[in-house]
């Protein structure tokens, strides 16, 4: 008969039944906890456009699905590109779920295998293997630990600060050393344990020494065991496995044959072989209990502190945004004063944030010093969802109260938060859902309602006549087809920039002329063309928008195109995204008239004609640039070699920002924040922090860009620098029109 | 307090503003139409009187340019009654006529203030709202920057401004009529919903109120563009040599020190 996982060893009885007397309450105490939470989620309205809470989860059955949520939620996926806190994460959780599955087998097996049936799961090699996996999960857990500590306490980025806001009662629970407390009392109760062994070993061992061998010897022993009380430390098995065990200690004068495979507890038990016999019981005791109460109290903290992440994570990695995500959802035009006008998805996600401080840490607008942080502005929500009754009036749960509208007007709309939280929280969702509350009770910036005038009544935010719209077509000296009046291919949707702006109307020049060199048969809406509303969806005038749209959509219904495309990543996402449906949200798509017609950007066509031998460089330019990867293209859209190939295929040596692709640091102009007043008191700019990142790159000439509010806000950021001389920022259309030999200017 | 305010259509000048065939006025037909800009202060005053202490804001507009957005609009902010005054022309009433046509309309009101915009670019022969105030047979105060409540009921204190920015501080008894220069606050901005939602279920009361025009005195003999003068210097170079200049001319002219 093996030798299996000893059983309350060394526990007084009263020890025992008080553990199984408190763990019934630990565990109510905990369900009560989640419930009280997750029960908050149901304060929200239902998910427009998104699949239900059961219907997600029967899409598990899905492997894509299964595999995506396994990757996310069990192995942190999205921190795998900044290994440090992958590893620690990773060894943190990946401890804690071993020594928690681990406490979880041994109870079964004492609890449902060895009372019932007088056996144990826990014997022999088994539990050998399970010794020693516990062990490397207790010392993975430390490990992690001590990274994370590393790191909070003597690095100490401003990401982890202390919250600005608290959130729940005890923001300040010491969870790293809980959790370290844990694993080191666990060591020390198993350390204490084997060296209790230890001892009673060397004594067993000397009877050998001084009678030889010989079958007293065997009797000798067991005089010695029950001297010692060995048989209460076997109380837990049958009589048959008791003798057993008796006679396998007294005949091999081994204690505890899987000790070597606790490498941890077994130096431990060593060191501790040298206190005297009845220190060592009574520490072991007390560690014992020191060791089960903070676990317990661990448990019962989790739903009332941030370890709720461990819960809240996973069901918010679960109920992820699915849908495109430049497709922005509405639930009311009006927006979300109150918690009880956010979706349970976004109440969610507020609370699964983990207060990592990501987010934070690539927000344009707190690299400046705008009074935005999205970690700040989660954790208010959060504040805010805490704090609402369950039952009550639809008042409770202002979330102005708590959020200012410097905040909400502050965020780009950029998503690089949203692309980098690890629990998928969807930032810019939140800043639009509560300006379109703003919105609704006029509480407008003072620049933004300029613009949102302009654009009610002429249709751009430049406040220009929509007849100056195609004055730049008239300054070329070769027509351009206007779709309205002839069919054509290509549909060019300019946005006002491309239009309006003097600086970016030289590129669009260019632009047309490139294209009239390739022969491509291309027009535009003309003076009919408006804003396509991408900006003022994100301001959060929903109305606003829809009435954009609606012009937008009846002009395009009449125009005749195969494909429409655009300079602009802000219309390229509206005209992508959110143009598709006719009316409302999530009534399914495809009934506009762009409906099966492909919506491309500029760069998208230039890699294609290029692929294709249509584009061909009739001189390769020389040169090394940098390329900036416009918010509305690449993290929104995910178009991001495109121009990095024409760029490449134009002769330039191409070298990276270290912010670049999904990391992308925004020029500040998105959201409508183009249009909105200086902060005072603001040293920084977006705009300008990127320049200088590309001024850093040796040897590069040119900074890259493909949207034509990066033309305009970088041009000013590098005048503004004084760095004129040394950078130049240029569109790639212009850099095409160099390369195929200036074509007709005029 | 019931607060008529006057709201008026005029040309919006980022367009071009063409000349009639007959070179005595404008194109009124080829022009589009914005709210006159004082009128849409004079409207944000009489929400934020009525928001301060109770009333109600009646708008009195001519069928004329797009006034029915207007209207619309000061609904959505929150005006009480709208009422549009028939005007079958392309062309905008004489001062003097417009003055009768909405004292026409005020009259019957009884109202307690009446706000008119102080001034509106397409005026020509002097501004309404005094003239409006002298038909109507109440006190007038123009240049208004700001209009506020005051213990006793019956009077309002209003803040004037003068040339050189200086302000005054009158108490004026009601009924009066104030020419708005500015509210105390920029006019609200108002969502699209919202003006949507009440272009749906505002009422307009759309009346005739049958006044004849007035003999007019002057007529205009021509209507014409400025013609381009010699006066303007163009500073041309490097911004920095543009720069330069400009100080040096501000210096010459004493407006440096």
């Amino acid at each position: 008969m093996p030798f299996s996982r000893p059983l309350m060893w060394n526990v007084p009885h009263l020890s025992e039944w008080l553990l199984y007397g408190l763990t019934p309450l630990v565990v109510i105490a905990f369900v009560a906890g989640v419930v009280w939470r997750a029960r908050k989620w149901a304060l929200g309205v239902a998910e427009p456009a998104s699949p239900s809470a059961i219907e997600r989860l029967k899409q598990l059955i899905q492997p894509r699905v299964l595999v995506d949520f396994i990757k996310n939620a069990f192995f942190q996926w999205r921190l795998v590109p900044d290994s440090f806190s992958s590893w620690m994460h990773l060894t943190i959780f990946w401890g804690m779920v071993l020594l928690f599955l681990g406490t979880a087998i041994a109870t079964v097996d004492q609890d449902f295998l060895n009372l019932p049936f007088d056996w144990q799961l826990l014997q022999g090699n088994i539990y050998r293997l399970f010794e020693l996996v516990l062990d490397l999960a207790g010392v993975a857990l430390l490990v992690g630990l001590a990274l994370a500590a590393y790191r909070r306490y003597v690095v100490k980025p401003e990401r982890l600060g202390p919250n600005r806001r608290a959130v729940t009662r005890w923001d300040n629970f010491p969870f790293l050393g809980i959790l370290a407390a844990i694993a080191i009392s666990g060591f020390l109760v198993e350390g204490l344990r084997l060296a209790e062994g230890f001892r009673l070993e060397a004594q067993l061992r000397q009877v050998a020494a001084a009678e030889g061998s010989g079958s007293g010897l065997v009797a000798e022993r067991k005089e010695i065991l029950h001297r010692w009380g060995y048989e209460e430390n076997l109380r837990h098995l049958g009589t048959e496995r008791q003798e057993a065990e008796l006679e396998r200690v007294s005949q091999r004068a081994v204690v505890f044959p899987a000790a070597p495979w606790a490498p941890v507890g077994y130096g431990l038990g060593k060191i501790f072989a040298a206190i005297p016999e009845g220190v060592i019981r009574t520490l072991h005791q007390l560690l014992w209990w020191a060791h089960a109460l903070l676990a317990f109290g661990f448990i019962v903290a989790v739903p009332f502190t941030k370890a709720f992440h461990l819960i809240s994570s996973p069901i918010s990695i679960l109920y992820r945004n699915t849908g495109p995500v430049g497709r922005l959802p509405v639930v009311s035009e009006s927006g979300a004063q109150t918690i009880r006008q956010l979706t349970w998805r976004q109440l969610l996600q507020a609370d699964a944030c983990t207060w990592c401080g990501k987010c934070q840490e690539v927000c344009p607008g707190y690299n400046c010093g705008y009074a935005l942080s999205p970690k700040v502005l989660v954790q208010s929500v959060d504040y805010v969802l805490l704090r609402t009754p369950w039952k009550g009036n639809g008042q409770a749960g202002n979330l102005h109260e708590v959020i200012s509208p410097d905040e909400l007007w502050a965020c780009c709309t950029c998503r690089a938060c949203e692309e980098i939280c690890p629990v998928c929280v969807e930032h810019p969702r939140l800043v639009i859902d509560m300006r379109r509350s703003l919105i609704d009770q006029g509480k407008v910036e003072e620049g933004v309602q300029d613009a949102l005038m302009n654009f009610q009544r002429y249709g751009n935010s430049f406040g220009q006549s929509p007849r100056k719209r195609s004055t730049w077509v008239k300054t070329l000296d070769f027509p351009i087809k206007d779709a309205l009046k002839e069919p054509v291919e290509y549909l060019w949707f300019t946005g006002d920039y491309a239009a309006y702006d003097q600086r970016v109307v030289e590129v669009t020049k260019k632009l047309a002329q490139v294209l009239h060199h390739l022969a491509v048969d291309f027009g535009l809406l003309m003076d009919k063309e408006q804003n396509a509303g991408n900006d003022v969806r994100r301001i959060g005038e929903e109305g606003l928008f829809d009435m954009l749209r609606q012009k937008n959509l009846e002009q395009l219904g009449k125009a005749h195109f195969a494909a429409v495309f655009t300079t602009d990543p802000h219309t390229y996402n509206a005209l992508k995204n959110e143009y598709e449906i006719s009316d409302g949200e999530g009534n399914g798509s495809g009934t506009g008239p762009l409906a099966g017609k492909p919506v491309l950007h500029y760069t998208e066509l230039l890699d294609r004609w290029l692929q294709e031998g249509k584009l061909v460089p009739s001189e390769k330019l020389q040169g090394v640039a940098t390329y900036h990867d416009p918010c509305y293209l690449g993290r929104y859209n995910g178009i991001y070699e495109a121009p990095r190939r024409v760029i490449e295929a134009l002769g330039l040596k191409l070298v990276e920002m270290p912010r670049n692709r999904r990391n992308s640091f925004c020029c500040g102009a998105g959201g409508g924040r183009v249009w909105m007043k200086d902060i005072p008191g603001i040293e920084r700019r977006p705009a300008e922090l990127r320049v200088h990142e590309a001024l850093a790159l040796p040897g590069v000439q040119r900074l890259v860009v493909a949207c034509p509010k990066d033309l305009v806000m970088f041009q000013d950021a590098v005048k503004t620098i004084g760095a004129e001389d040394r950078l130049q920022v240029v569109d790639i259309a212009e850099l095409v029109w160099q390369a195929v030999g200036s074509p007709v200017t005029a | 307090m019931n607060i008529i305010v006057v709201l008026r259509q005029v040309p919006d000048l980022i367009e071009q503003l063409e000349l009639d065939a007959d070179g005595k006025s404008l194109d009124w037909g080829a022009a589009s139409y914005i709210i006159n800009e004082s009128d849409d202060h004079a409207l944000e005053q009489a929400l934020l009187l009525k928001e301060a202490g109770g009333g109600t804001v009646t708008v009195v507009g001519l069928d004329f340019g797009n006034i029915e957005g207007s209207l619309h609009t000061a609904a959505a902010k929150g005006a009480d009654r709208l009422i549009r005054l028939a005007w079958g022309e392309d062309a905008p009433p004489r001062l003097s006529h417009a003055a009768a046509l909405y004292a026409a309309a005020i009259k019957p009101q009884n109202p307690d203030l009446v706000l008119v915009g102080v001034q509106a670019h397409d005026e020509w022969e002097g501004v309404l709202a005094p003239w409006l105030a002298a038909t109507l047979g109440l006190p007038y105060v123009g240049v208004i920057r700001g209009v506020w409540r005051t213990e006793t009921p019956g009077k309002v204190r209003v803040h004037k401004e003068f040339p050189g920015a200086v302000m005054a501080e009158f108490t004026m008894k009601l009924p009066a009529v104030l020419g708005i220069l500015g509210a105390e606050k920029p006019p609200r901005y108002v969502p699209v919903s919202r003006i949507r939602a009440a272009a749906k279920s505002a009422q307009i009361v759309d009346q005739n109120v049958g006044v004849q025009p007035p003999a007019v005195g002057a007529q205009i003999e021509q209507l014409y563009f400025p013609a381009k003068g010699e006066g303007a210097t163009m500073l041309t170079g490097s911004a920095e040599e543009v720069a330069a200049r400009i100080a040096e001319l501000l210096a010459e002219r004493g407006l440096l020190r």
